[in-house]
């Protein structure tokens, strides 16, 4: 089995920790308690027969990311971006964001994810997916779980090829 | 006096009047925005929440919403009453310069004095009404001033709840077993207690940690505690943070202190190792407790892949297992 670090970023409110408990716990809060720091979490997962076990690194979010300590990335595997679909703000700096990201880290996958997918109907999504400027990879939903495992399995399968 | 002079004076006095309405909000935003200034931080990660309440408060309680709307109005209109107030005082004061001052100049301020509440408030409402008629954004632009001490409030109150929670949760999760239950426990201790022991070092746990990535390559402890890639993962987290925060290039985290335990952090070069530690500790046990972590590096660390698996984790497990914790006398030994 082997180890890998994902950290989850992205501006403040967009479902960070959300995502993290709905995929670790299968547990949704519409509370909003926002993170203080770093949570660090663990799941193991299996992909074609083969067992990954990812560290899953929570942060509290920043509206821009050259906020964050640096360190908080190094060594990561995967970095998942999450934005937030209602909030314009959160992906407003997302061009900037993305670039910094691809160049503080050298190996690590970028996954940029447009999360709370349930508050938003077909036609308004179109309207987010014509006016941001960087394409999502997936869309999820920390509360209802669309899509959820499938980002972070995503992620696995990358990892053991 | 002729018409002329007379226009300009009107001119000036009305300049004056209008210096003073504008001065007195200027006061009141200058004041709002210093108590907001320190929660700047604070309301913007709130403001998220607030915006998504305010938006399901508008809908489902439509009544209410209005109801505060209105209030707001009241409030407003009221702090203008009082300026008015006011400046009226200081026109009275004033009231031998207006007598010098052409009549048509006293009509106009007299004729002022009437109708501006009035025709202040239709302004307002109106603008109000424009603005809730506008996007959202505006409206929590008028609101939020008002809204910031409430936040501010809220915010107060989630921080005690979550200090507590935190609280309630570092004593039920850590007092079940092994080192971090003794480690959040002990507070109680009094130093009696704690004289009365002179507890010798111990080493409790040992933790063989990627530098950068956190993952742990190795650990072993005289009890089982909690998921250990966890805690490896947050002991990174804390390093990274504090290293961060003190913008130290060459200098790094090498001790963290928690009442009489300590984990103490050796770092090497592509990974680090902390071990975690009761009892109370000289500078000498400290210098020898280094030179076992040396000695074990150099004989068992030196070829660490950058990739961790099962394998390497069990193994090294084993051996700090075997090094730290399968003698009796582990700092005699040193
Ligand atoms: N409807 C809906 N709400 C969501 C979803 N994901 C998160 N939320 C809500 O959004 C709010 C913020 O979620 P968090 O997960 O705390 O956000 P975060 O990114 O961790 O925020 P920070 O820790 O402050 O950076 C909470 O009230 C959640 O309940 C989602 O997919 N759908
Ligand atoms: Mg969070």
């Amino acid at each position: 089995m082997i180890s890998k670090k994902i950290i989850l970023t992205g501006s403040f409110g967009v479902g960070k920790t959300s995502l993290f408990n709905k995929f670790i716990y299968n547990k949704f809060d519409e509370k909003y308690l926002t993170t203080i720091g770093v949570k660090v979490n663990k799941k193991v997962i299996t992909i074609d027969e083969k067992e990954v076990s990812l560290l899953l690194w929570d942060i509290a979010g920043e509206v821009s990311q050259d906020k964050i300590p640096n360190s908080y990335f190094l060594g990561s595997s995967g970095i998942i971006y999450v934005f937030d679909l209602t909030r314009p703000s959160t992906y407003k700096n997302i061009v900037k964001d993305i670039d910094y990201l691809k160049n503080i880290t050298d190996e690590a996958i970028i996954k940029v994810v447009g999360n709370k997918s349930d508050l938003i109907d077909a036609e308004k999504l179109n309207e987010v997916r014509n006016t941001i400027m960087q394409p999502w990879d997936i869309i999820t939903s920390a509360k209802t779980g669309e899509n959820v495992t499938e980002l972070f399995h995503s992620l696995g399968k990358a990892f053991i090829q | 006096m002729d018409k002329n002079s007379g226009d300009q004076k009107d001119q000036i006095l009305l300049r004056q009047l209008k210096d003073i309405l504008l001065s007195e909000d200027r006061a009141d935003i200058k004041a709002l925005q210093d108590t907001l200034e320190s929660y700047d931080l604070l309301s913007a990660h709130v403001s998220p929440i607030v915006k998504d309440h305010l938006q399901s408060f508008r809908n489902n309680y439509p009544e209410e919403f209005r109801k505060i709307v209105a209030h707001l109005i009241e409030e407003r209109a009221k702090r203008t009453e009082e300026s008015i107030g006011l400046i009226n005082a200081l026109i009275d004061d004033k009231a031998q310069l207006s007598e010098k001052v052409s009549p048509i100049v006293v009509d106009h301020i007299e004729n002022l004095k009437q109708n501006f509440p009035k025709e202040f408030t239709i302004v307002i409402d109106k603008q109000i009404e424009t603005k809730l008629k506008g996007s959202q954004d505006e409206i929590l632009n008028i609101i939020t001033p008002v809204l910031g001490k409430l936040i501010r409030k809220s915010i107060a109150h989630q921080f005690q709840m979550l200090k507590e929670s935190i609280d309630r949760k570092i004593k039920s999760t850590f007092s079940k077993q092994g080192f971090f239950g003794r480690l959040f426990k002990s507070q109680r201790k009094n130093s009696e207690e704690i004289l009365s022991e002179m507890d010798p070092v111990i080493i409790e746990e040992v933790y063989v940690i990627q530098r950068d990535s956190g993952l742990l390559i190795g650990s072993a402890s005289k009890e089982k505690t909690l998921d250990q890639d966890m805690i490896a993962g947050m002991f990174t987290a804390i390093k990274a943070f504090v290293e961060d925060a003190f913008k130290r290039k060459n200098e790094e985290l090498e001790m963290i202190e928690y009442d009489h335990y300590r984990i103490f952090i050796q770092n090497f070069y592509s990974y680090y190792i902390a071990v975690a530690m009761s009892g109370s500790i000289s500078a000498s046990e400290k210098g020898q407790i280094a030179n076992r972590l040396y000695d074990f590096a150099e004989s068992e660390l030196k070829q660490i892949p950058a990739d961790i698996n099962d394998s390497l984790n069990s193994r090294i497990s084993e051996k700090l297992k075997n090094y730290f914790f399968d003698t009796e006398q582990v700092l005699k030994s040193a």
